[in-house]
């Protein structure tokens, strides 16, 4: 038996929605209130649930398509084998009418429609910020503010272990300021590494990295503030100087530092301000003055995180922060896109608005610094780095520092060039072990 | 390792027992002796009752502790409320629940209501027998399961046992239990078997049991849909659900603190009823919950039953009507 799974109408204004992506495929298994459909609709991204359990059978509407509310999106059938026609399944599927469309039958007098009261046996719908009794009991006892927590039950709904997994969460971050704590992924065994990413990105962008150093090292990769589960202290600004004390509060023992991007801007903060913390610095594509093509990807970063969403967001920065080469391989561009979709979607528009003015205000003002720096570094450049292309002079200005160019590779050179960077810094932290 | 008989053969040993033990019980009621089977005409060995559990009675115990009465509910049960209000410990047979109708004022408005008004001078220690429950295609008049109303009845116990070994433990407890008692026997269970200990034991009114440990989901049921929500569970644990089954064995006294303790355990509870959803133990089990559980709650309660509707003839439609596993398994993944 075939199940349809058509555009939701979410509000009682919405006319249409737009498909985003598909995350499962036609023909793979699905559960009933899995997540198998974005859509977008009055910049808000939804994810749509899986009505029934059993086999994606066909896709009706391509990502990027916008529909009207009712129309079908796709079929779910109980069995992968049993018969199925598209044809007619999409023929024999009305579309629901709700409040506001016009009725097709003109001539006859529609009487004023108010709220509809649910058909009998219906289920009231759950209001936004539904938590269940034993949820919000939990939430008392471990005095967290239930509307903070994410809620994984059917439509939304927080549950009782939604709470025991936020407060898990909670309790495994680190402080590094007063009301301040940060996230602070940690794998491995050793010599601390902390790892800083850069800007509008969490730890998940050295996914390429972390494995390889954790078989030698204790990685920590440091969240900043406003990014994916650290906190997110009101402010005007978040000042270089300011992440770089947190990444200080965070290094106990005198770690490794690789700093990607903005990342490497705190890093180069850190080794200047609390030199002690920093045992070898490794800077990933750094800038001391940020360009002008810089500062304007970050305005237009935070003006489409703002209006759009990552899905939008990713198609947007992949050209900026990938090289030529990349983007001409479709499935290599295709599977960076959707990774640096989920990467982006962990850090807020207020976050980023904040940590670009911390950059504008920052930029420059350690130009001549550089030679204050006392501790090994390593640089790696980018060839094709459109955003920050002076990484050579970098080195040039840190006394003692080596200065590798991956010729091919863009801005993002920890997620383009993965090899080459995790020899290279395996190289650089050996020689100073 | 106890022997398997079925729950009709403990139902009679459970009277056999009682009635040796004590001269004062004794058994009345349509064909419980079998209407052929007087001495008078005759014939020693009665047939025993429709199903067999009176068989045997009437040769050990003579006509005048095992009485067939006419087809007169209201009599019969009249007459015994006044025997047990006269000093004996009567066991009356209501063949079906549903002839409830023609002999609710006995029940109703006497045994519930005798020690209450007469200060505790009076007691009724009555067991009304009676079976209840669909499944063997009887039709709407002899199908249903009206120990809600029972229950509701301050006055009278209710007991529904869903094995053999607690039908002839509890049909002991209420022989001897001082006040009215409704004893219910899920006829789609009466040739069920399962181990039941030999000799004189009670299971106390009053106290449900686990018969399935589970974390993750509690499922309440009694009579037949004690092994509908063990059939659910098996399906449960397969997808990863551990699922706990509480058999609540008496409605009045109602476990409570059981119902509550499962609650606690796992936050979510689903009850499991043969009858229909209006004014059933479903939603009473359900209020419970959610007057004195609130806190517990890490999803709604929810009830399986059947529609709201008379119990079909139609074999397919029976079926359909019965709640399944199928049903509670699905309504389980719905729960969140």
């Amino acid at each position: 038996m075939a199940t349809a799974i058509a555009m939701p109408k979410l509000g009682m204004t919405m006319q249409e929605g737009r498909v985003l992506s598909w995350p499962v495929r036609v023909g793979e298994r699905v559960a009933k209130g899995q997540p198998v459909l974005l859509i977008e609709s009055e910049k808000a991204e939804v994810e749509v649930e899986a009505p029934a359990t059993g086999v994606l059978r066909h896709v009706y509407v391509e990502p990027d398509a916008t529909v009207p509310c009712g129309t079908l999106l796709a079929a779910v059938t109980a069995a992968a084998d049993e018969p199925f026609d598209p044809e007619a399944f999409r023929q024999a599927h009305r579309p629901s009418e709700g409040p506001g469309r016009p009725s097709a039958d003109a001539a006859s007098p529609r009487t004023p429609s108010g709220p509809a009261a649910p058909p009998p046996g219906a289920r009231a719908p759950a209001g936004p910020g539904a938590i269940t009794p034993a949820a919000r009991a939990r939430a008392r006892e471990l005095g967290i503010d239930p509307a903070a927590v994410p809620g994984r039950g059917p439509g939304g709904r927080v549950v009782r272990e939604d709470v025991e997994a936020f407060a898990a969460r909670r309790a495994a971050l680190v402080a590094v300021a007063e009301g301040v704590a940060l996230e602070v992924p940690t794998t491995g065994a050793g010599d601390p590494v902390l790892l800083l990413p850069g800007f509008g990105t969490d730890v998940a962008a050295f996914v390429r990295q972390t494995p390889a150093l954790a078989s030698r090292f204790r990685v920590r990769g440091v969240n900043p503030r406003g990014v994916a589960g650290s906190d997110a202290p009101e402010a005007e600004r978040y000042d270089v100087a300011t992440l770089a004390a947190d990444a200080a509060a965070v290094a106990d023992r005198p770690a490794h530092v690789v700093g990607a991007s903005l990342g490497a801007a705190v890093a180069l903060e850190l080794a200047l301000v609390h030199p002690a913390r920093v045992r070898t610095l490794t800077l990933l594509t750094p800038f001391v003055t940020a360009g002008a093509r810089l500062l304007a990807v970050l305005d237009g970063w935070c003006r489409i995180a703002r209006d759009a969403g990552p899905e939008t967001l990713a198609h947007a920065l992949l050209p900026w922060l990938f090289s030529e080469r990349l983007l001409a391989d479709a499935a290599a561009s295709e599977r960076t896109r959707r990774g640096l979709a989920g990467i982006v979607a962990r850090v807020p528009p207020a976050t980023l608005e904040r940590t670009a003015a911390g950059v504008r205000a920052w930029s420059g003002t350690r130009a001549a610094a550089l030679g204050a720096i006392g501790v090994p570094t390593l640089v790696l450049a980018g060839g094709a780095d459109l955003l920050a292309p002076d990484g050579a002079a970098v080195a040039a200005a840190i006394p003692g520092a080596a200065c590798v160019t991956v010729a091919h590779a863009g801005h993002a050179l920890a997620l383009e060039a993965p090899d080459e960077v995790n020899a290279a810094i395996a190289a650089h932290l050996a020689a100073a072990s | 390792m106890a022997r398997e008989i079925p729950m009709v053969a403990a139902i009679n040993e459970a009277l056999h027992v009682a009635m040796a033990a004590d001269p004062d019980v004794i058994v009345l009621g349509e064909d419980v002796a079998g209407g052929g089977g007087r001495a008078d005409q005759g014939i020693e060995e009665a047939w025993g009752g429709i199903m067999g559990a009176t068989r045997g009675l009437l040769k050990r115990f003579g006509p005048s502790r095992v009485r067939d009465t006419p087809i007169s509910e209201m009599g019969f049960l009249g007459a015994a409320v006044g025997a047990a209000a006269t000093g004996l410990r009567p066991v009356a047979e209501l063949m079906f629940i549903d002839f409830l109708g023609v002999a609710l004022d006995p029940l109703l408005n006497q045994a519930a209501k005798l020690r209450y008004m007469f200060g505790g001078k009076a007691r009724v220690p009555l067991t009304v027998r009676t079976s209840t429950g669909a499944g063997l295609r009887s039709a709407a008049q002899h199908s249903q399961s009206l120990y809600n109303i029972t229950t509701a009845i301050p006055g009278l116990k209710t007991v529904v046992p869903s094995t053999p070994a607690d039908a002839k433990g509890l049909l002991l407890a209420a022989i001897r239990d001082d006040d009215p008692v409704v004893f219910c026997e899920p006829k789609s269970l009466l040739f069920v078997s399962g181990a039941v200990p030999e000799g004189d034991y009670e299971v106390p009114l009053g106290l449900a049991a686990v018969v399935r440990e589970g974390s993750d989901v509690s499922l309440v049921g009694f009579g037949r849909t004690v092994r509908t929500a063990l059939d659910a569970a098996e399906i449960l644990a397969r997808e990863g659900t551990s699922a706990e089954v509480l058999d609540l064995r008496s409605l009045q006294p109602l476990d409570e603190a059981a119902i509550l303790a499962t609650l606690a355990k796992t936050g979510r509870l689903v009850v499991i009823d043969e009858a229909p959803p209006r004014c059933g133990i479903a939603s009473d089990v359900a209020a419970l919950c959610v007057d004195r559980g609130f806190d517990l709650l890490n999803a709604p309660v929810r009830r399986v039953t059947a529609p709201h509707a008379p119990v079909p003839f139609s074999p397919v439609l029976e079926d359909a009507y019965l709640p399944s596993a199928e049903r509670v398994v699905a309504v389980v993944r719905e729960m969140g």
